[in-house]
């Protein structure tokens, strides 16, 4: 019951947040300078031109009118123009792009297995890398094995990954020729030029990350191995590998599942350095290229959608962090 | 309309229309280099490596120009004759010549070539034509090239065959013959119906007419396969298409696909290395200055690299608005004081460009060679400085907006340098180039500098010119960045453009180009060049002085 | 309890000393930049076209490397870059710690009252702090560019975007501590005894904090430096013609074959920046607070 309404107040409290992000970004985007009716207003622009284009996209309406506009096209779809040329929305319809000629939902929905791939792809990796070299790291605590997992913890997590990115594209893609350089290959076309064409960024974002993981690790796993319970778990005489692998590493891995979540859930919404060092189209650009265009319903579409990304994965953070500390399921039930 | 006096003066709206598609005020010109021409050798899958992300597939909506990616596939009334030594010339494409006027320019007859056929195989008839051309003025459909919306007869009031039905302007007396009715005499329309909005659209295959730009139709020697916006453009041969009709288009490779979206440096590099796919590919963007330096170490890229001669201009625009911008001093010391030789370094050097102290670009009928203020390749900053003491020595603290890409930041960098040198403080605004565009076309004009580039696209003096000085474009939309108005300008170009004799058109545009300069609006700074690189596999490859384009329409490969 | 160790250990951690020292080099660096360039004969503005060829590629070994110019010149331009690089030191240094000051008052005001007042403005500040996660704050500072007047530093527009989108994990740290500290014997015991609740936060509150808040700084200095090389390099950071590392090496990319030493410096300095406040950060919070878990500051622009 109490888990019902935790759950229920959550869910509440992400709409809110969403609400006060599309009215931020709303905000902030009305008071640029340039029209958005300008840039579909087609060659030479008349100023009958501009208003008839103004009036077609609904940017005519004041800001709040625009903004209700917005959130009733969710529910019920909206239509720009009239007759059989006019442009449809179906609900959910999350805006239109009058420059791409597309609604925006459809436009997310054609960038989301780019961003995806590289961002499950790289999180699995880092999360695999950062976990074992901070494990061993804390295992092993004070030998040479511990010193240089952190100093290559220390290192990677101070190496921008635009430059690691750019050197490794540099030295794998053009001087050895071992890696394609950029694009990227749909999965359901080759799964294995799909992952070869991803190794790169794969490495280069894990690399980076896995050391924050890395370090995590090994400071969660130092403070637990020193717990009541594993000095019990010991003393019963279970092995060493059971005690570190199974009562430890849950213990340890709460936290690190917290700044997973998070993490995952930005890079989900748009890995923008990484996407435009590798020229891979993905949600990340997508936004640069809305906002760079002045395409207030693309940038209002993919800010939501990172936005959201974001939010849903703290609060699976929450649920997951119940489901794995024995403490928090105790309490609440 | 009433808003464009200057648009019955029959150059001028090609001009500008060519300009705003093809360089957005950023591009170039001319052809000095070129791949091997050779007869074209069929076969391959030719890659094209181009930096934008988004290809519009409506004719309606495209702002293409007539040489590339819409002209692969979309044939129109007439083309582009694009060949290494040869002016520019609209030449015949769907229609048997380029048009044949009545009623003093006013009435433009085309007649269709036989055996055209649509790639699902039904004939092109000349009602497809029209439709295609109602559909442009649909306001659902707007953002492509409209220079034709305003001059057909009763253009401004029509709305599209959706809400409107027929415009009577366009008459298709049988199936091959098609007439258009003009507000005013306009002898260059055969350049006009070289746009997007002249190609074929059947109606029965426009019934959600948002959707067709997903589906285009092709007349020409391409259909398009797929399209995933962001990522690629693939076509391959229409079936339907009839070498035999068509004089414009070689249809050399088999398949050609288009990476969208690719970084300008990546892609250079990969071209440089020329292995693998790349030998059968061309990159669509300009090769960015750090390569252009690299190639020049590299014979094998070098040959490979194609440069166009020296043609767009490039120029700093002053706003002339603007205190104390508007005292003729200020703007005579700010030509002084310009560092041309640090501005033709950013962009590479002479490869790059060369310097300029004109408007009209060299290769232009007429034009003449002056120096209004000799200073040097670098600049004469005593002389400047002495200009803005007798000006009263007004504090100079001005504002430069310009696209917010890394080489037009950079050049903006050595144009302050070189105005600091005579204690002219300028702060770089940089913006995304469409909010930059869309700022310096409009009739606010809040900024003192602006760095820009204008492409002569229409092989004429008048393009030059007029879209760049003319009062009438100021603002709204229009290219005159200096916001200069000078009654005695605006009589030579009208004059000009209405003079029959070429010989006595040249001596007023040359006599215009002089007479701006003295006022000094803009400082002239380059005469850009335009460089491509293509893989070793691709031929004939060339960029001529017009459009400073590579014609795609006759890119081939090698076996 | 553990006990804190002593200084002199934090001296036996000789990576962290070297973190230190390069620190200390770097703010030296930074704070005399002007003075050093100088002694070297050179600015960070100056054109130079004849170190360059006719392509705009600097003349000479290592990009131009001489007595006049001691890390080269610039490609196209011409200027010196050791002048831009030890001026890129100074903006790094400023941006970063200008933001994190900025970051770290509005997160320990926020935490501290947050936790302690609890209630409607707790759950008001959670959701201000989720906002802030959820909105990518490049869309901010591009937007914002274009607004914003020509005529206001934009060193300092940036200084204040990375700031406010900055402080959110620090104030739910300091929130949680705050939490903590309320149920603690002392605290309890002040409130019974009647002191007021400025009293309580700022006499028994904040002073336990400043471990935390020290641990934080040196966690926040190097993420939010790195923020704004991110932004430079994605070009609507710190504008031109101010020296910023992140735009030198968005720059440097397309010359690494050609000018590799035009990406080695800024790329070089940087890395070694970041590396050292990380080193120092780690050995300082290993002397002040080995236990406290850590949380990466949010990359603005995210990776």
């Amino acid at each position: 019951m109490r888990r019902t309404r935790f759950l229920a107040g959550r869910l509440v409290s992400m709409l809110a947040v969403l609400v006060v992000i599309s009215l931020l970004t709303y905000a902030v985007f009305f008071l640029l300078p340039s029209d958005p009716a300008q840039m579909s207003c087609g060659k030479p622009c008349t100023p009958d031109g501009l208003a008839q284009a103004s009036a077609f996209m609904g940017f005519d309406k004041p800001w709040w009118q625009q903004y209700l506009d917005f959130v009733a096209g969710i529910f019920r779809g909206r239509s720009f123009g009239r007759g059989p040329a006019a442009v449809h929305c179906s609900a959910p319809c999350f805006g239109y792009s009058f420059q791409l000629n597309q609604p925006v939902t459809q436009l997310i929905w054609a960038r989301i297995p780019v961003t995806f791939s590289i961002a499950i792809g790289a999180a699995a990796l880092w999360l695999v890398l950062g976990v074992s070299l901070g494990v061993l790291a804390a295992v092993r605590k004070g030998t040479a094995i511990d010193r240089s997992a952190m100093a290559f913890a220390v290192a990677g997590v101070s190496a921008p990954v635009y430059l690691l990115g750019l050197l490794g594209i540099l030295l794998f893609g053009f001087t050895l020729d071992l890696v394609p350089v950029s694009g990227y290959v749909p999965l359901t076309e080759s799964p294995v030029d799909w992952a070869w064409h991803l190794v790169l960024p794969w490495c280069v974002l894990a690399l980076f990350t896995s050391a924050v993981y890395a370090r995590l690790t090994r400071g969660q796993m130092l403070e637990v191995l020193e717990e009541d319970y594993i000095r019990t778990a010991r003393a019963k005489g279970l092995t060493e590998r059971k005690v570190v692998g199974w009562h430890a590493l849950r213990n340890v891995l709460i936290p690190v599942v917290t700044v997973f979540g998070s993490d995952l859930g930005q890079l989900l919404g748009g890995a923008i350095i990484t996407e435009r060092v590798f020229s891979m189209q993905g949600l990340g650009s997508l936004l640069l290229q809305a906002v760079g265009t002045g395409d207030l319903p693309l940038v209002l579409g993919t800010v939501l959608f990172s936005a959201f990304l974001v939010v849903l994965a703290n609060f699976a953070v929450d649920v997951v962090y119940g489901a794995l500390d024995p403490r928090v399921s105790e309490t609440s039930g | 309309m009433s808003r464009r006096p200057s648009l019955s003066v029959a150059a001028v709206a090609v001009a500008a229309a060519l300009a705003l598609t093809a360089c957005n005020a950023n591009s170039d010109s001319d052809t000095a280099g070129q791949s091997t021409t050779s007869s074209t050798q069929k076969g391959g899958e030719l890659t094209i490596l181009t930096s934008s992300s988004t290809v519009t597939l409506d004719p309606a909506k495209s702002s293409n120009l007539a040489i590339t990616t819409l002209g692969l596939f979309n044939r129109r009334l007439t083309s582009w004759e694009i060949e290494p030594g040869k002016t520019a010339q609209a030449v015949p494409d769907l229609a048997t010549d380029t048009g044949t006027p009545s009623d003093d320019g006013k009435t433009w007859t085309y007649h269709l070539k036989s055996g055209l056929k649509f790639s699902d195989g039904s004939p092109i008839t000349s009602q497809d034509v029209k439709y295609g051309v109602e559909r442009s003025f649909a306001p659902e459909l707007s953002g492509g090239l409209g220079y034709h919306k305003s001059l057909l007869e009763d253009g401004e009031k029509y709305q599209g065959p959706y809400t409107d039905g027929d415009l009577d302007s366009i008459e298709t007396p049988d199936d091959t013959t098609i007439v258009f009715h003009l507000n005013v005499s306009y002898g260059d329309w055969p350049w006009i119906v070289s746009m997007p909005a002249f190609s074929p659209v059947p109606k029965s295959a426009d019934a959600k007419p948002q959707e067709y730009g997903q589906h285009p139709v092709s007349s020409g020697p391409y259909q398009v396969d797929s399209y995933k916006e962001g990522s690629t453009l693939s076509l391959s041969r229409n079936p339907n298409w009839d070498q035999s009709t068509d004089e414009v288009r070689t249809a050399g490779p088999d398949k050609i696909t288009f990476q969208l979206g690719q970084d300008d440096t990546v892609a250079a590099q990969k071209l440089i290395a020329d292995s693998g796919d790349d030998k059968n590919a061309f990159q669509a963007s300009f090769v960015p200055p750090a390569q252009l330096s690299q190639i020049q170490s590299n014979a094998d890229a070098k040959s490979r690299l194609v440069t166009s001669d020296a043609g767009a201009l490039a120029y700093l625009a002053i706003n002339v608005k603007h205190k104390p911008l508007d005292d003729l001093k200020v703007r005579q010391a700010l030509e002084y004081a310009v560092d041309k030789k640090a501005f033709q370094i950013a962009v590479g050097g002479s490869i790059g460009g060369e310097p300029a102290t004109t408007l009209i670009t060299p290769g232009i009928a007429g034009r003449q060679d002056y120096d209004l203020y000799p200073a040097g390749e670098s600049g004469d900053v005593d002389k400047a400085k002495q200009l803005l003491a007798d000006a009263g020595n007004p504090k100079l603290s001005l504002t430069l907006l310009v696209e917010s890409d890394p080489v037009e930041v950079l050049k903006a960098q050595a144009i302050q340098q070189g105005l600091k040198r005579a204690g002219i403080e300028v702060t770089i605004k940089s913006e995304e180039s469409d909010a930059w565009y869309a700022d310096v076309t409009s009739d606010k004009g809040d900024y003192d500098l602006a760095l820009a580039s204008w492409q002569p696209d229409f092989p004429s003096a008048n393009g030059n010119i007029q879209p760049l000085f003319a009062s009438s474009e100021i603002g709204g939309g229009g290219f005159n960045l200096s916001r200069y108005s000078e009654p005695e300008v605006d009589d030579l170009i009208q004059q000009a453009s209405a003079a029959t004799d070429p010989a006595q058109a040249e001596k007023l545009w040359a006599q215009a180009d002089k007479r701006i300069l003295q006022d000094a609006p803009v400082v002239p700074l380059l005469f850009k060049k335009n460089s491509f690189l293509h893989g070793s596999n691709v031929q004939n490859f060339f960029v001529t002085p017009f459009p400073a384009y590579p014609n795609y329409l006759k890119v081939s490969l090698s076996k | 309890m553990r006990t804190r160790r002593h200084p002199r250990q934090f001296l036996a951690d000789r990576w962290a000393v070297a973190g230190g020292v390069v620190v200390a080099g770097f703010l030296l660096v930074a704070a005399t930049a002007s003075a050093l360039t100088a002694v070297e004969g050179q600015d960070p503005y100056t054109y130079h076209l004849d170190a360059l060829d006719d392509t705009g590629r600097p003349v000479g070994f290592g990009g131009g490397i001489s007595g006049t110019h001691w890390f080269g010149v610039e490609p196209l331009t011409g200027r010196d870059l050791f002048a831009i690089v030890t001026h890129g030191a100074q903006t790094s240094l400023t941006v970063g710690l200008a933001a994190t000051v900025i970051a770290m008052l509005i997160g320990v005001l926020v935490g501290v009252t947050a936790g302690f007042f609890g209630g409607w403005y707790d759950r008001l500040v959670s959701r201000a702090i989720d906002v802030l996660y959820g909105f990518p704050y490049l869309v901010f500072m591009i937007a914002l560019g274009a607004v914003v007047s020509a005529k206001f530093p934009r060193t300092w527009l940036v200084v204040l975007v990375i700031g406010a989108f900055g402080w959110p994990t620090v104030a739910r740290v300091v929130r949680g501590q705050t939490l903590a500290l309320k149920h603690r014997t002392f605290v309890v015991a002040s409130t019974a005894m009647g002191a007021g609740p400025g009293h309580v936060l700022v006499r028994q509150i904040l002073p336990h904090l400043g471990v935390t808040i020290i641990v934080y700084t040196t966690i926040l200095i190097p993420g939010l430096i790195g923020v704004e090389a991110a932004l430079s390099f994605l070009g609507v950071g710190v504008p031109a013609p101010t020296p910023s590392w992140g735009r030198s090496i968005g720059e440097g990319v397309g010359w690494v074959q050609t000018d590799p030493m035009f990406l080695v410096f800024p790329g070089g300095a940087l890395f070694a920046i970041t590396l050292a406040f990380n080193l120092l950060g780690d050995g300082l919070r290993d002397l002040l607070d080995p236990r406290s878990v850590r949380r990466r500051p949010e990359a603005g622009a995210r990776p």
